[in-house]
């Protein structure tokens, strides 16, 4: 390998570093109040840090160390927990073309990263289309399942010191991260639309507590953002088609 | 038992995120599709944190007492501004944690 490509690599490797750092930390009380709700709830050590380690999805984790712990049935626990993941299927969907044709290391453990902070800084129509975009993406997935697991573990130890974290609004600085994500990327019409849609939706559906709201409202906000793009480019045409027939005129 | 349904949940959420990453799964995306699913992002991410600031138990919260509201402005503003997350969770963290402390 020559010395040139290596230092390419490392300088990708460092961006996705950096730029998932914000978010790395911002997990920080997240993680920490998913580490000691499972001591707290009388999970053992082991299981507490598989939970991070393998499963590795704060909402699931939590909503499911409740239900595990008020001996939910096994049927309602895991289909809870597909619920609330499922909006990854979207996540997959989206990515698919560029990374479908990957070998199956690339796919495998791109796969196992793809949380809401990876998809996010995935926006970008180059994203994943070389292997410096995918070094990229790994090191700023990968920095994220290892800060994940590193704040749970702190939560894991502190534990039986800490109080009852669940109502401290510890869940704050993930809505600030994403609203920093995503209130810069409102750069037309289409997405503003998107953004309003999903938004009131999420709420509506979230006060009439369906668990199906979070993917409800997204595909919902999605189709009313392309619907909008639709309108958009065929009133362009339109109006273009006009202004041509009065120059017509004009000549 | 707690062991088995934590590999269950784990098979579940690889599974939402691997799936339509396979490239056996008979699926071709056409541009329409394509187009909408650029969406995706400020969609989800959206119907993720507005609820965060809204609801309480299941309860539209929209007074001023409420602190996620308050320093969610502060966020929007900030981010608008300043186009930081840094910034942005600087300034958004510590009016809510002011605003928890006083009330």
């Amino acid at each position: 390998m020559s010395f040139n490509r290596k230092n390419a690599y490392l300088k990708m490797a460092q961006k996705g570093l950096l730029d998932m750092l914000p978010l790395n930390l911002a997990v920080l009380p997240w993680g920490v109040l998913c580490g000691s709700l499972a001591i707290q709830r009388d999970f053992t050590i082991f299981e507490a840090i598989l939970m991070p380690m393998i499963v590795f999805a704060g909402s699931v984790q939590l909503v499911v160390i409740e239900l595990i712990s008020d001996n939910a049935p096994l049927a309602t626990i895991l289909f809870t927990a597909f619920i609330i993941s499922s909006r990854h299927f979207l996540y997959g969907l989206a990515l698919r073309e560029k990374l479908k044709n990957l070998p199956l290391k690339w796919r495998g453990s791109l796969g196992f990263l793809l949380t809401d902070e990876l998809f996010a800084l995935s926006g970008e129509r180059q994203s994943y289309k070389s292997k410096l975009r995918l070094i990229y993406a790994l090191f700023a997935g990968g920095s994220f399942y290892f800060s994940w697991l590193a704040w749970n573990i702190i939560g894991i130890v502190a534990g039986s010191i800490l109080p009852d974290l669940t109502h401290l609004g510890l869940d704050f600085a993930i809505a600030v991260t994403f609203i920093a994500l995503v209130i810069p990327s409102i750069v037309n019409l289409s997405i503003l639309v998107t953004v309003c849609v999903a938004a009131i939706l999420s709420v509506v559906f979230k006060v009439y507590n369906l668990e199906l709201g979070l993917v409800l409202s997204s595909v919902i906000a999605m189709y009313s953002g392309y619907f909008t793009s639709k309108m958009q480019i065929k009133s362009n045409n339109k109006s273009r088609a006009m202004l041509n027939k009065k120059e017509e005129k004009i000549l | 038992m707690t062991l088995i349904t934590i590999f269950l949940l784990a098979c579940i959420t690889f599974l939402t995120r691997y799936l339509f990453l396979h490239p056996k799964l008979p699926l071709q995306i056409g541009p329409r599709v394509e187009r909408f699913l650029n969406f995706s992002a400020p969609a989800v991410l959206t119907a993720i944190w507005v609820p965060i600031i809204f609801v309480k138990d299941n309860t539209l919260d929209i007074s001023l007492t409420n602190p996620y509201l308050l320093a969610a402005t502060l966020a929007i503003f900030v981010s608008l501004k300043t186009k930081s997350i840094y910034l942005t969770l600087a300034a958004s963290m510590s009016i809510f944690i002011f605003l928890q402390y006083i009330s």
